[in-house]
């Protein structure tokens, strides 16, 4: 390091905007983009969050919205899939903590091209909006083919929204992979070659290394389902059988032929279980982080954190098929997909040992984004364990399609990766407004959201067991579930409901306490990565006033024996220590 | 007290733990009581879990732990150790250690689930949107080939071809294979199979994904259309059971159910009397005149008979058997006789009347008056059947 | 690791001392460069997907595949040459990966209009090939009556991989012959005087990656 070099990004010209659409609208400033980013996936992501609410209450108690519909069942299991894993989970932890903590950690300037930063949020945008043009009255709906959209049932008739629904789903879906990989080519090329002095791939805080993996996977994960998407349009529109084998769909012989139903799955999948990955890793990166912080103690082990990180992002392309064990494949891949799947545990759970590590021998602040951090390792711990089941080939025999799946995913993508969302924005708010959430509130809408989920999606592991089928719009007729299993729905859906309705406190925090939360101060939480060394809080345009911050030491120094503080940030020389 | 409000964190966390387990313990929601040879699936789900169970209490219990023990002291300082390589290699292998000890018996029972025993009888399944078909080799015991297609012909303009799989063909036996002709046809979503026998499930969909399901016989496999698949499995006690669907397959997947009975021989050789061959079901169709053979045609091709039956069995839409003249309740309880007028009605605007129990789920349709004609003179010739 | 010896300068070493460098990662790349390999690299997985959809459909076909060598053969002087067209057609591809490698080099020796001319040929040849593609989707759509979703020759999925794997890469070079365009016109108009011309070379990385996917496609379609 002992390279001279000049970032770049400290003598570069920086245009700053004048007018206010400029500044706040038609922003090139990432943290501008990543507050858009924001607000549009919690928005999006509300949506989907009344939809499963209406679900809920159907399971529950089928029959009682008699408006509510097979198709709107089906409808709503696809849209709240689709837009939670990606419209929310993928835009949220990459579009607005990627650019957000991306250039600050690095100690950049800004993302290294931020007009075209700048496009990736108003391309997302135009894909959510035409994600909803599904439900225009009067085309028959969005799709409700599932969120996997498996052909060939996806463009037949027998599912609501086969010709229109499934044209915007797939439309949206090839304009969000242009989002993403606008904003994703920023934020790689930003950490390979835009980091300030100092800054050595070892010393980035494992944020940016969970975003950084996170981002290589999409950008190489979903060219799959842009290719799948294209096929499956072009046999919609076009006629051509790249998925649809000769079918007779309610009566009609159709003149597909000679399609393989299996082949859009293994596309579908090889883009998809890097997909969980995309919204896991930032999420790891972002626990660790807040772990290490606010139990002021260095991450144990982080270089094994660093290797875990790519390691399980190489692993997650040789697993995809173990979504596949039921359909159908050749039953050799078996032995295959489950092995790699096993192997998989390995480096998550270093990653887990890890983080209860660092609570080990430390000094445990309980702050909120602590707790939501806390709760994320608890989550996630469920949700893995639950994944051992799966991926083990001959034990998803039984399990596949069940409310066990239900409750594994939502445990490990669903209720996880929020709680670490919940966690960050607490943790960073601070910087980005200057002004800290209301404690009382983030307390109560933690132990709500978290108790809440836990016994929402705990004892839905049980119904798996008994062999409730998901997806069903009505279940509960069946000979072999007894009435107990109906309470137990009962209970799920009022806690669901419950937390559901939790959440407005939180979206009301955020809102109040941007008028009136107490003042921050520039360093909070005693952190120690570069974005908190900013001259400015909020930091301003360009971040960094003159000079770009120099590194001299990684971004988990604290309670270093010897030190006068329990902390000291990555831009304080060594000497100035010791 | 003051103290147990202090580490309310820790004490929540570990009673999370804590009451997993009890809840575990507790829960009257266990897997159903199995009914076939597949009691070794049971068993590695066993091993994975209690591998999984201690591997969880024991890291949810520390952490609670240690969030009560390291809570945050003015005075306090943590522990400055950024690695631990010893610690860390151990907590490697022991984990790879789990995971082997978890799949090793997990691939072990895969290779057995699909490598078929030789003396397996087949029975194949047809899925199709929203019920299930049964087929039986036979005398010969070997199942005859279908095509959903008959007469392609590949033209410069575009493919043309006949429809196979219609009302008088609904499982698509090929005309030019002998082996179908003595294949037993169950055209309905009752399945009887026989007690202590191998069964190999072949596995075969008409339209779109379906699987086919018995939650107590454990296996499962999708179909694919355009595949067969299948699997294995060996019923081990009688009973009735229910069949249900795993695969998303439409609006109607809720409904994709059926019953399957596990028999003794005896029953089940005398089930499998009563039901027709393809030759006899051939034989049984008696010939049409040309005008109702044209309305067949319109209800095949418009994918009336996924909806209606003709032999009163209860898909999604009422039967059609017996309908012509008979007397319909509707759903607001009032009375009308099935003649042409109403016929006419239900098709082109089905929403307005409609018979009692069934929701509004039919699209309009609109035929030319040809059709229309062609089609009330086969569903007067094919309804009116006694 | 502050102290990196500079002096010891193997391959290896010097990969690791990037690596763990500050700053940046591949010295002297500018972010333009580093950027548009990285896009490649996720656009080669698209192509990747095309075509190993394309061999998986192909190998498992029941209905028959029509022979390459027959179906893109060229009247010429009364005898069918097999694959004539295409041979052209790749040969023109591979000639304006050349005028842009030049293109390239005269990039770094700064002479502007080398560059300009250079690129404006590598643009006709893209688009030249662009046209004789238009003209074998003709030939095959109305001669042979092979559609995207019908073929009378046999399997159906041969028009349509095809069409669309050759369509998409169609629009590849099509989008490149527009960019080549734009770039050169700049050029010309001296705007990339302060930058060394880095974006030359940027563009030539598309343009070449553009002609090795139009190699691999050749191989699967044409010879296989």
């Amino acid at each position: 390091m002992a390279t001279a070099e000049i970032p770049y990004q400290e003598t570069m010209p920086l245009h700053h905007p004048k007018t206010w659409i400029g500044k706040y609208v038609f922003s090139q400033d990432h943290k501008v983009i990543a507050v858009q980013y924001g607000i549009t996936a919690i928005a999006v992501g509300l949506v989907a969050l009344v939809l499963s609410d209406l679900m809920r209450i159907q399971i529950a108690w089928p029959g009682e919205m008699a408006w509510f519909v097979e198709d709107f069942y089906y409808q709503s299991i696809t849209m709240h899939g689709m837009i939670m894993v990606i419209y929310l989970l993928t835009a949220f932890l990459l579009g607005a903590f990627g650019n957000f903590t991306v250039p600050l950690m690095c100690g950049a300037r800004d993302m290294v091209f931020p007009f075209v930063n700048m496009l990736s949020y108003w391309v997302y945008l135009i894909s959510v909006i035409i994600l909803l043009l599904g439900y225009i009255p009067g085309l028959g709906g969005p799709t409700g083919a599932g969120w996997t959209l498996y052909p060939p049932q996806t463009i037949t008739e027998g599912t609501p929204g086969a010709d229109w629904g499934i044209t915007t789903m797939l439309a949206s879906l090839a304009v969000f992979i242009v989002a993403f990989t606008m904003g994703g080519l920023n934020y790689i090329t930003t950490i390979l070659q835009a980091r300030t002095r100092g800054m050595s791939l070892m010393r980035m805080p494992l944020t940016v290394w969970g975003i950084f993996v996170a981002t290589f996977l999409g950008l190489l994960a979903f060219p799959a389902l842009f290719v799948s998407a294209v096929m499956m349009i072009l046999d919609l529109k076009i006629g051509t059988s790249f998925f649809m084998p000769a079918i007779v769909s309610l009566g009609e012989t159709l003149a597909y032929d000679g399609g393989q139903p299996l082949l859009f799955q293994h596309l579908f999948w090889f883009f998809g279980h890097p997909e969980v990955y995309i919204v896991a890793l930032p999420a790891f990166g972002v626990v660790s982080d807040l772990i290490s912080v606010h139990a002021r103690k260095n991450i144990f082990g982080y270089r094994l954190m660093v290797w875990a990180l790519v390691f399980i992002g190489i692993l997650s392309f040789i697993v995809w098929a173990h979504h596949m064990f039921v359909a159908g494949m050749h039953p050799y891949f078996g032995f295959f997909f489950a092995t790699t799947t096993l192997i998989i545990a390995v480096p998550t759970a270093i990653k887990v040992y890890n983080w209860i590590l660092t609570l080990w021998k430390a000094n445990i602040k309980l702050t909120v984004p602590m707790l939501y951090a806390l709760s994320f390792v608890l989550t996630f711990i469920m949700g893995g364990i639950t994944g051992l089941f799966l991926g083990n080939v001959i034990i998803d025999i039984p399990l596949s399609d069940t409310y066990f799946v239900v409750a594994h995913f939502h445990m490990v993508m669903g209720v996880s990766p929020i709680l670490a969302i919940f966690g960050g924005i607490y943790h960073w708010y601070p910087k980005l407004t200057g002004r800290m959430l209301n404690d009382t509130v983030g307390k109560w809408h933690f132990w709500i959201t978290f108790l809440g989920t836990y016994i929402i999606y705990f004892p839905m592991h049980y119904l798996g067991f008994i062999g409730v089928p998901r997806r069903y719009y009505e279940n509960f007729d069946s000979s072999f579930y007894p009435q107990s299993a109906q309470d137990l729905n009962e209970l799920i859906s009022v806690t669901a409901l419950f937390v559901g309705a939790a959440q407005l406190l939180y979206i009301g925090n955020l809102i109040w306490s941007y008028f009136y939360g107490k003042p921050a101060g520039d360093n909070p939480w005693g952190a120690n990565s570069l974005e908190w060394c900013t001259p400015d809080t909020p930091p301003s345009h360009g971040n960094w006033g003159d000079k770009l911050p120099t590194v001299h030491r990684w971004a988990y120094d604290y309670s270093v024996p010897g030190a006068e503080r329990d902390f000291i940030p990555q831009n304080v020389p060594q000497e100035q220590t010791a | 007290m003051r103290k147990l409000l202090d580490h309310h964190v820790a004490l929540l966390l570990g009673l999370v733990v804590i009451g997993s387990v009890i809840f575990n313990v507790w829960s009257p929601w266990q897997f159903t009581e199995i009914a076939s040879n597949w009691k070794f699936i049971d068993f590695t789900v066993m091993v994975t879990w209690w591998i999984c169970g201690v591997a969880f209490v024991i890291l949810g219990l520390f952490m609670a732990w240690a969030i009560w023990r390291y809570k945050y002291h003015e005075s306090g300082e943590s522990h400055y150790e950024p690695e631990h390589p010893v610690l860390e290699s151990w907590l490697t292998i022991i984990t790879a250690i789990g995971v082997v000890i978890m799949l090793a018996p997990g691939l072990i029972v895969w290779d057995d689930y699909i490598q078929v025993p030789s003396d397996a009888m087949e029975i194949e399944v047809l899925g199709e949107q929203w019920t299930w078909k049964f087929r039986f080799p036979g005398e010969d015991g070997i199942l005859g080939t279908t095509a959903v297609k008959k007469n392609v012909v590949r033209g410069l303009e575009e493919t043309t071809y006949e429809a196979n799989m219609t009302s008088l063909n609904p499982f698509g036996m090929r005309d030019d294979d002998p082996y179908g002709e003595d294949d037993i046809l169950v055209a309905s979503n009752i399945l009887h199979v026989p007690l202590g026998r191998n069964i190999k499930m072949v596995l075969r969909s008409k339209d779109v994904l379906h699987d086919f399901w018995v939650p107590e016989i454990r296996a499962k496999m999708d179909m694919v259309p355009g595949m067969i698949t299948y699997f294995w499995f060996r019923p081990t006690r009688t009973g009735e059971f229910e069949i249900l669907c795993a695969e998303l397959c439409g609006r109607g997947h809720h409904i994709m159910r059926g019953t399957m009975y596990i028999d003794t021989q005896e029953d089940f050789e005398a089930w499998l009397d009563t039901q027709v061959t393809w030759a006899e079901m051939k034989a049984g169709q008696k010939p049409e005149s040309p005008i109702v053979a044209k309305g067949r045609q319109i209800a095949d091709q418009n994918g009336c008979f996924a909806c209606h039956s003709l032999d009163g069995t209860e898909v999604v839409g009422p039967t059609w058997q017996g309908l012509w003249n008979r007397e319909i309740t509707l759903s607001d309880g009032s009375v009308v006789v099935a003649d042409e007028a109403y016929i006419i009605e239900s098709i082109v605007d089905p929403a307005v009347k409609l018979v009692e129990g069934y929701g509004s789920v039919m699209t309009p349709y609109s035929f030319t008056d040809d059709e229309m004609a062609a089609l009330l003179s086969f569903l007067q010739e094919a309804t009116n059947a006694p | 690791m502050a102290e990196a010896a500079h002096e010891e300068s193997g391959p290896l070493t010097t990969i690791v001392n990037d690596w763990s460098s500050d700053v940046s990662t591949f010295k002297a790349v500018p972010w333009g460069k580093a950027m548009m390999w990285i896009f490649l690299l996720s656009d080669t997985f698209i192509f990747t997907s095309f075509l190993v959809s394309y061999m998986t459909v192909r190998m498992t076909s029941t209905d028959p595949w029509p022979e390459p060598s027959a179906v893109f053969a060229l009247e010429f002087l009364g005898t069918p040459v097999p694959l004539l067209l295409i041979a052209i057609m790749t040969f023109i591809l591979i000639t304006s990966s050349g005028t842009m490698a030049m293109a390239v080099n005269m990039g770094y020796a700064r002479r502007k209009k080398q560059v300009f001319w250079l690129m404006l040929a590598t643009a006709l040849l893209g688009a030249s090939f662009v046209g004789m593609q238009a003209f074998e989707w003709t030939k095959l759509i109305t001669g042979e009556g092979v559609k995207a979703w019908t073929n009378p020759m046999g399997s159906a999925q041969f028009g349509s991989f095809f069409f669309m794997i050759t369509g998409f890469h169609g629009l590849h070079v099509s989008a490149g012959v527009v960019y080549l365009a734009i770039v050169a016109w700049r050029v010309l108009r001296g705007k990339y005087e302060h930058t060394n011309y880095e974006i030359v070379e940027i563009t030539g990385l598309y343009w070449h990656f553009v002609d090795l996917v139009w190699v691999f496609i050749f191989a699967f379609f044409y010879l296989w």
